[in-house]
């Protein structure tokens, strides 16, 4: 990462283009405040971001209940707030009587299926997405991706990092093209997807 | 330097009750987690302790059968203590390094790590306390108003364990052989602590006060006075080691929260 100078606007659904390893993940990372900055300075005029991790902390010990509590909070939710969301996020995640289960009894795509209802039921003013969109099979994936439209259609504040394009075509209201740590093209959705497709 | 510029004072405060509220939680499905691992689950935490206290009376009372009437409660009044000391200080070593899961994706403040593994141990450590007691009491010594002495003891215990699990969780990032040493370290502490033996039976008058300076020694000489003796313990030398502890843990949140970054970094390696 070198000089990366950018205004995010509340309310505003960024994307966040590049080719692997080009830092786009760390961009994300400097801004959930994982990795500080040696140089230079962050301003948030928001409380509360959270990037979107698919089963962050979960214990697969534990079940699908308990995992949604401790996900939620470690996401940025008091326990008052983890306990009133859990019955939505299990709502949301189909998993049904398989809730109170251990995780580690689940298949990968149900487990995909609790992160995901977790990190799209918390309530942050900004939120963080890195290429965690298609979890799950084609039915919940159509569900992700509308829950996701949703939030991005509302007030909700989103930065959403991808290396597809059309991805960001559709979701975003501007992008933002990294390389090497640096910013090489910034605008316009259209615009910048389209130069990036040719480079 | 990030700084968030709306955060005001309540929020700040919002921020330390998550923090403490997201400790006990974790220290509670952590525990419920390590118990789905065995067939008889939570009875392990009197189980464990049990079969080790049995195994001291079985060898020292039943077979030896020496060190007289009182060496089995004077043992256990310096084993549980210790074992409690050097189990938490050797859990939260590593605690840093292991916590990668959690660091990579999502901020925490760093003694979020020591902190849930103390928990857990001191949880596990209030059983193990009252299995003391009834053995105490098997071996004919009565509860007396001195007993509540214990608070005290066990809170001055508690912070020099945060305090030295700070420390060491704080350097084994850098250097992750140092944990041998640990290891090595709390075997030199435990002989110098006095379990097996009697400080003032065994040691130089010109020794005892070196001796007391290493802070388990003296807190396993408080417990026995109180539990034993049923006399006050060294409050002087409590409220030494509480203040010390406090400066410590003081220090050594600073020192995680400075080098942030470099311990997330090493974490990760």
């Amino acid at each position: 990462m070198k000089s990366i100078n950018l205004d995010i606007r509340p309310g505003e659904t960024l994307g966040i283009i590049g080719s692997n390893g080009s830092g786009k993940s760390t961009l994300l990372k400097v801004l959930a405040r994982i990795y500080q900055p040696d140089e230079g300075k962050i301003v948030y005029n928001a409380n509360k971001i959270s990037l979107l991790s698919l089963a962050l902390g979960f214990d697969a010990r534990l079940s699908g209940f308990d995992n949604a509590v401790l996900s939620s909070m470690l996401l940025g939710a008091t326990l008052r707030e983890a306990k009133q969301k859990v019955e939505s996020i299990i709502d949301f995640s189909e998993l049904g009587e398989f809730a109170s289960h251990p995780v580690r009894t689940y298949s990968s795509g149900m487990r995909a299926r609790l992160g995901f209802s977790v990190a799209l039921n918390m309530k942050t003013d900004v939120l963080l997405i890195d290429e965690a969109l298609a979890v799950g099979d084609a039915k919940f994936r159509a569900k992700s991706e509308k829950a996701i439209v949703e939030r991005v259609t509302s007030s909700q504040t989103v930065i959403l990092v991808s290396h597809s394009g059309p991805q960001i075509n559709r979701l975003c209201d501007r992008a933002v093209w990294i390389e090497k740590g640096e910013i090489v093209l910034e605008g316009d959705t259209d615009f910048v997807t389209g130069q990036y497709a040719k480079a | 330097m990030s700084e968030l510029t709306k955060n005001s004072d309540t929020q700040a405060l919002q921020e330390v009750f998550r923090f403490w509220q997201l400790v006990i939680i974790k220290v509670r499905f952590n525990l419920r987690s390590e118990a789905t691992q065995s067939y008889l689950s939570y009875a392990w935490w009197l189980l464990e302790p049990l079969m080790q206290m049995g195994v001291y009376y079985i060898v020292f009372d039943i077979f030896l059968h020496r060190g007289g009437e009182d060496f089995v409660p004077f043992l256990l009044c310096g084993i549980v203590p210790w074992l409690w000391f050097s189990r938490s200080v050797n859990n939260s070593s590593r605690s840093i390094v292991q916590g990668q899961g959690l660091i990579s994706q999502t901020y925490l403040p760093k003694p979020f790590f020591p902190l849930v593994v103390i928990g857990q141990d001191l949880v596990k450590q209030q059983v193990v306390f009252l299995l003391l007691f009834g053995f105490l009491l098997y071996f004919g010594y009565m509860p007396s108003v001195e007993w509540l002495w214990l608070i005290p003891i066990v809170i001055t215990q508690l912070m020099l364990i945060i305090a030295v699990a700070f420390l060491v969780s704080f350097i084994v990032p850098f250097a992750r052989d140092i944990q041998y040493l640990i290891n090595a370290g709390l075997m030199m502490m435990m002989f110098g602590s006095g379990i097996f033996y009697s400080y003032e039976s065994v040691l130089l008058p010109e020794h005892r006060e070196i001796f007391l300076m290493n802070p388990m020694a003296n807190l396993i000489v408080s417990y026995r006075m109180v539990l034993m003796d049923g006399t006050a313990p060294m409050t002087d030398s409590l409220i030494v080691i509480a203040s010390v502890s406090l400066v410590f843990i003081f220090l050594m949140s600073r020192a995680m929260k400075r080098h942030n970054n470099t311990l997330t970094r090493l974490a990760l390696e």
